[in-house]
């Protein structure tokens, strides 16, 4: 007893000792062999037009768990599109910038693409398989100039619990939708769907009109080569979602005044949406994004926390539509110092656990094929493919966008009948 | 104390060293870290006054510029000319921008658009509001950190406001001039002079904690929301901090983004409004805890070894403890079970001696039962005697003071007083005794006769005693070749059908005091001390005792000891040729008595058994070749040796010499033989001495070899004084010494003893006889006052202690008073005669 008890007891002091100079080994990624020499010393840039990218640092530190010498920096540019080109002439140039798609075939980024890496070189041996293959770009001569991190979506965010409460059904069709909000309406509800309406840029009027206008050119080529002329014979084409938006407004779901008390399209709409009084928030993806922040920034959510999700707006009889375009690209600037290591940082995100990592981060959608990682984004998962659009694949361009905006808000807002707006087509600006 | 509470107060007072040196180096390292810090919020502050120098440079230099345009109502063309002329810096550029447009000119043309120096603020949003740049001189007017529009730079402007020329409508334009310097020029001056901070980094913020510039490990577009990303904080404690943070000199600790403590040291620029030098550095860096750990696991190591050592210590000493406990305790019960023993043993043939002579002191007149009983009181003397010179000798052996005195003796002798000693025992026990010797040809032997008789006597007597009545002993004595030079290997070899050993009690059966636990041993008188004081002897003459024994067989000694021979030996010990007859019934006797006859050179024949010797004898008879001895066994199955004599007689030859061999006390027989027609006898074993001695008396022949006198004559002449108070004592010293031719001087005390030595003149004494206790000066102090002399003669004659102390202690005090030896009383005449010679051999 005595010889035991003096064995425990040194036991004891031993492993005390041994616990004093003990340090936990952080776990590290997964399933990512370092290919150069991690004791690599150098820095790398990614410049972009996010004021914030904390999702990127946080895969910065993750790489810097295979090389710790190596310093990455994101850098905003002001005036993005306007000082890209030249910060890739400078002394700073980044090794890694935001592109979009809608760079493409614009003269005026011709430096920029002059300067851009292909990232399908099997050289580079990047997992381009793990993004959804609508959200990769390749241009006319097969390369892939630029490779989605986020994207984007269009919906309507939705008090889970809410809907729960008052014992309404969250709606899967328009039928639905509407007998959700009169419902709603007759609960004492003065707006039961909400967004932000003050001007066009992501204003609710656009973010429903514009799936519907995609999926109604996706059904007719002919249509689509008319609406990217701007030739105003398109304009027809707009009509049903214009319609609907209409109808929105005129059956009460919605409530341009109650909408126009939100200030702006980000912030306050997610800051409304978490007063926890609005059963659906039409928004795109980007707002989604910064929901997880704000939640502890809400004294009304923190009071009464409540279950949402994202989910496509049931503007059909056969439900909503996914419409799935690249957020964020990156690009690789093939001119920047330190190119090799440059290249395996991008070997190191463009994997479906970073990219899964830092949409779980931001909050956006992934654009890796698994949905499942974030479940406010786990509605669209159960979109059916033939209901899924990529407008990028389809060949949807800017100024055709700037057409349905415009017009769906000017609707929206009542300045203009749909008839008019729909003889307007092309000269929207 | 018990040994756990021991342990565990060793283990508490570990654990508050511990404690104490965690505690200590924790302040240590605190104050280290606290002084670091203190440091670091220095070198930040230092930092702050190499901006605020760099910044106010640079902002005198736009303000010279803003100045010497607004003096000379230039348009925008003129002023970037001017300044494109003025500025040296190859990285440093000017932009003119109008405040109604956002549009202006730049000193160096766009990057990509080679030759365009126009410039465009319009999405920069930089110059929507210019409340923050003040009028020319009173401050310096620094932009956030953005991206300069010309080349892409990451830049710092510095600010003031012009009024141009406008030639379109003849009047003027407000316009801002701007110093474009890119970030990278400040970070260059932005190293720190310490080089434990070469890794710290450096990020300015504003009011609101948006970056200005920003080091790589800050994270987020704004400080404080970088701060509340990794760190927790309430929103009233986080108020407060940026408060602090964006007023005051200081710093925190805080996470960085991989969830390591780092320092944040803060500091206002003073060249600006509301911005912020913040450096930023993981604790580790700060290099405080390595040396502290260090100290703690070497204090914890040591204190685990002290820890272990002395629990193994404590182990051992304990150990030895618990062993010297026992053995104490063991001792002490010996002791006591000893003194119960002698208590008893002693009182035993007292009171056989006070019995007895109580009971002659009444029987006076009875001639024959006076003689029995004193010779009874003698035999309970002896034993008495015996028990008491067997504690002495333990008490020599005990105290390692047994010490051999050889001389030359006779084994013969020894032996013969080895079998005289054991008859009546046998014989009492009707023990079946044999006594066979082999080769002995050494019958003198220069060794320690008394011992080497304990040591037989001892194996024999025990043998006896523990032999049941009608069991069996046998004695083997031979002389082999000894591997010393000089010497003979005596083996002596007793085994025994008696009651044997157990294997516990062999293990310990050289230990004094040990006797074996058994109804049947118990009965039997003994101190347990015999074969302790034997194993002793037996080592002191290096010899070895070998046991082996079995409960109810029996019991086998054997001794070997290498004994130097006798330099003096009877020599031509031959016979006349004749040829003997030995009859005996023991093979082995046979062989061995055949083989000694042979070395007296006549011839022996040899007879299994009286039948055989008598067909022998007749056959010889008859042919007229009688044999010139026969000798017989009395002791043989069948026909004994005395009815083999008296057939011997009736049948063949009246003449024949016969001699009757007993290994027994034969005064029984004596009579009966000698009418049967024994001519002599002979005892067992039997030597070559005793063969040539008796054949040679037998037949009335002169032996040639005779056997040497003791030779004395070296004592003749010696004086010795002896010290005793008692009378008797001094009467049987006296006349014993005189036998040899010894004077003896007495000295009536000690106090005598010393005024005769004083007075005696050199050669006057060979040695003293000393008693201790004595009236007026006992025998020690006489001694220490005799070494104290003035006369090297008197202070060194030898002293030899005669007295009744008789135990180690006694011997050791009498040694230590100066004495160089010591005899018990009663005295043994030999032993003194040994004594006497050792001196006088020592003198020499």
């Amino acid at each position: 007893m005595k010889k035991l008890l003096c064995m425990v007891l040194i036991i004891c002091m031993i492993v005390s000792f041994s616990a004093c100079g003990g340090q936990t080994q952080e776990e590290t990624a997964a399933g990512f062999i370092p290919a150069l020499d991690t004791t690599i010393s150098c820095s790398i840039i990614v410049a972009g037009n996010y004021d914030n990218f904390e999702a990127l640092e946080v895969e910065f530190d993750r790489f810097n768990e295979y090389y710790p010498d190596v310093q990455l920096s994101y850098v905003k540019l002001d005036d993005y599109n306007n000082t890209l080109g030249a910060a890739l002439e400078s002394n700073d140039k980044p090794n890694i910038f935001f592109s979009y798609t809608w760079m493409n075939g614009d003269s005026k980024y011709d430096s920029v693409f002059a300067h851009t890496e292909d990232l399908s070189d099997s050289a580079l041996k990047l997992d381009l398989d793990c993004i959804r293959q609508g959200l990769v770009h390749k241009d006319p001569e097969g390369r892939v100039l630029m490779v989605p991190v986020f994207s984007r979506t269009y919906g309507m965010l939705v008090n889970n619990d809410l809907f729960k409460k008052e014992g309404i059904s969250i709606p899967a069709s328009w039928a639905e939708l509407q007998t959700a909000c009169k419902a709603f309406s007759g609960k004492g509800y003065s707006s039961p769907m909400m967004g932000y309406s003050a001007d066009s840029s992501s204003c609710f009027m656009y973010t429903v009109a514009y799936p519907m206008f995609v999926a109604a050119l996706n059904d007719n080529p002919e249509a689509l080569a008319l609406a990217n002329k701007l030739d105003p014979a398109a304009g027809e084409y707009m009509r049903p979602a214009l319609e609907t938006v209409e109808k929105l407004i005129q059956n009460k779901c919605i409530d341009i005044d109650e909408c126009d008390k939100i200030g702006d399209n980000y912030t306050e709409v997610i800051l409304r949406f978490f007063e926890g009084d609005v059963p659906m928030m039409i928004c795109a993806g980007d707002t989604v994004s910064g929901t997880r922040k704000r939640e502890s920034q809400s004294e009304a959510f923190i009071a009464s926390p409540f279950d949402y999700s994202f989910a496509p707006i049931p503007l059909t009889e056969d439900g909503g539509y996914f419409i799935d375009s690249p957020s964020v690209q990156f690009s690789v600037n093939k001119d920047c110092d330190d190119l090799e290591i440059t290249n395996e940082f991008m070997r190191f995100l463009i994997t479906k656990t970073e990219l899964n990592e830092m949409a779980s981060v931001k909050r956006l959608v992934t654009p890796t094929t698994d949905l499942s990682v974030d479940p406010v984004y786990a509605p669209f998962g159960q979109i059916s493919p033939e209901r899924t659009i990529s407008p990028e694949v389809l060949g949807i361009t800017d100024p055709l966008t700037v057409q349905i905006r415009v017009a769906s808000f000017r609707v929206g807002r009542g300045e203009i009948s749909v008839d008019e707006a729909v003889a307007m087509y092309g000269d929207f600006e | 104390m018990k040994k756990i509470l021991v342990i565990i107060v060793n283990v508490l007072i570990m654990i508050a060293m511990l404690i104490f040196v965690i505690l200590y180096s924790n302040i240590q390292s605190r104050d280290t870290a606290q002084r670091q810090v203190e440091q670091f919020e220095k070198a930040t502050v230092t930092m702050e006054r190499v901006t605020e120098n760099y910044l106010e440079g640079e902002q005198r230099i736009c303000d010279v510029w803003a100045r010497y345009i607004n003096s000379k109502d230039m348009t925008i063309e003129e002023a970037i000319s001017f300044i494109r002329i003025s500025h040296v810096l190859p990285n440093a550029s000017a932009h003119i921008v109008y405040l109604d447009t956002m549009c202006g000119l730049s000193t160096k043309a766009s990057q990509n658009l080679g030759g365009d120096y126009s410039v465009s603020y319009e999405r920069m949003y930089l110059l929507d509001d210019v409340s923050w740049i003040n009028d020319i001189g009173e401050a310096v007017n620094i932009s956030r950190a953005y991206t300069n529009p010309v080349n892409g730079e990451q830049s710092l402007a510095f600010c003031n406001f012009v009024t141009l020329h406008d030639p379109g409508t003849d009047g003027h334009r407000n316009a801002v001039l701007l110093r474009v310097l890119p970030v990278s020029e400040l970070e260059q001056k932005w190293i720190f002079p310490q080089e434990e901070f070469d890794n710290a980094e450096l990020s300015m913020i504003d009011a609101s904690g948006n970056y200005i510039i920003k080091g790589h490990s800050f994270k987020n577009s704004n400080f404080f929301e970088f701060y509340k990303s990794y760190n927790t904080v309430d929103p009233a404690a986080a108020q407060e901090l940026w408060g602090k943070v964006t007023s005051s000199t200081g710093s925190f600790s805080m996470l960085n983004s991989r969830g390591e403590e780092c320092i944040l040291a803060y500091t206002p620029v003073a060249a600006t409004e509301g911005w912020t030098l913040l450096s930023f550095m993981p604790m580790k860096e700060l290099n405080v805890n390595t040396e502290n750990w260090l100290l703690v696991g070497f204090v914890s190591t040591g204190l685990l070894i002290l820890f272990v050592f002395d629990l193994a210590v404590m182990i051992y000493f304990n150990n030895k403890l618990r062993a010297a406990a026992k053995e104490a305790a063991s001792a002490n019960k010996a002791k006591t079970d000893f003194l119960s023993t002698m208590s008893h043993d002693i009182r035993t043939p007292m009171n056989a001696i006070i019995g007895l002579t109580a009971i002659t002191e009444k029987n006076l007149g009875d001639t024959e039962s006076v003689r029995e009983n004193l010779r009874k009181i003698t035999l309970a003397s002896n034993h008495l005697l015996t028990l008491i010179n067997d504690i002495l000798d333990i008490s020599k052996v005990e105290s390692g003071k047994l010490n051999l005195s050889p001389q030359t003796f006779s084994i013969v002798e020894t032996v013969e007083n080895l079998v005289n000693l054991s008859q009546p025992m046998i014989k009492e026990k009707n023990i079946d005794f044999n006594f066979r010797v082999s080769r002995m040809e050494t019958e003198y032997i220069f060794a320690d006769q008394l011992r080497l008789n304990q040591i037989y006597i001892n194996i024999l007597s025990n043998a006896i005693k523990y032999t049941e009545p009608r069991g069996s002993i046998s004695v083997d004595m031979r002389e082999e070749k000894s591997q010393k030079p000089d010497h003979v290997r005596l083996t002596y070899i007793v085994s025994d059908t008696g009651i044997g050993m157990s294997p516990e009690f062999m293990a310990t059966m050289y230990q004094p005091f040990s006797r074996q636990t058994d109804s049947r041993v118990n009965s039997i008188q003994g101190t347990g001390l015999g074969l302790a004081i034997t194993k002793q002897m037996v080592n002191l003459m290096e010899g070895t005792i070998d046991c082996q024994s079995e409960q109810g067989k029996g019991t086998t000694f054997t001794v070997i000891l290498d004994l130097p021979a006798a330099e003096r030996q009877r020599e031509d010990m031959m016979l006349e040729p004749m040829d003997i007859l030995i009859v005996d019934d023991d093979e082995v006797l046979l062989e061995t008595a055949v083989e000694t006859l042979s070395s007296l050179g006549v011839t022996a024949d040899r007879a299994g058994s009286a039948s055989e010797a008598l067909g022998m004898i007749t056959r010889r008879h008859e042919t007229g070749a009688d044999y010139s001895i026969v000798i017989i066994d009395w002791k043989m199955p069948g026909v004994d040796g005395i009815e083999t004599i008296r057939r011997i007689r009736a049948e063949v030859d009246q003449d024949i010499p016969i001699l009757l061999v007993s290994a027994y006390d034969r005064t029984d027989i004596e009579d009966t033989a000698k009418k049967a027609g024994a001519n002599g006898f002979i005892s067992k074993p039997l030597f070559r001495s005793t063969l040539y001695d008796k054949i040679n008396d037998i037949l009335g022949t002169e032996a040639k070899s005779v056997e040497p006198e003791d030779d004395n004559s070296d004592l003749q002449g010696l004086n010795i004084l002896i010290a005793e108070d008692f009378d008797v004592n001094w009467e049987v010293i006296s006349a014993l010494l005189g036998m040899y031719g010894i004077n003896a001087q007495r000295a009536e005390n000690g106090r005598v003893c010393v005024e005769k030595m004083k007075s005696a003149k050199k050669g006057d004494f060979d040695l003293i006889f000393m008693d201790i206790q004595m009236p007026e000066m006992n025998g020690l102090d006489a001694t220490r006052n005799i070494r104290r002399l003035d006369d090297p003669w008197a202070s060194s004659i030898p002293i030899i202690a005669m007295t009744s102390d008789a135990f180690s202690e006694n011997v050791t005090e009498c040694l230590n008073a100066g004495m160089n030896g010591h005899i018990a009383k009663p005295v043994d005449i030999k032993l003194v005669i040994k004594e006497i010679r050792k001196i006088e051999e020592d003198k020499k």
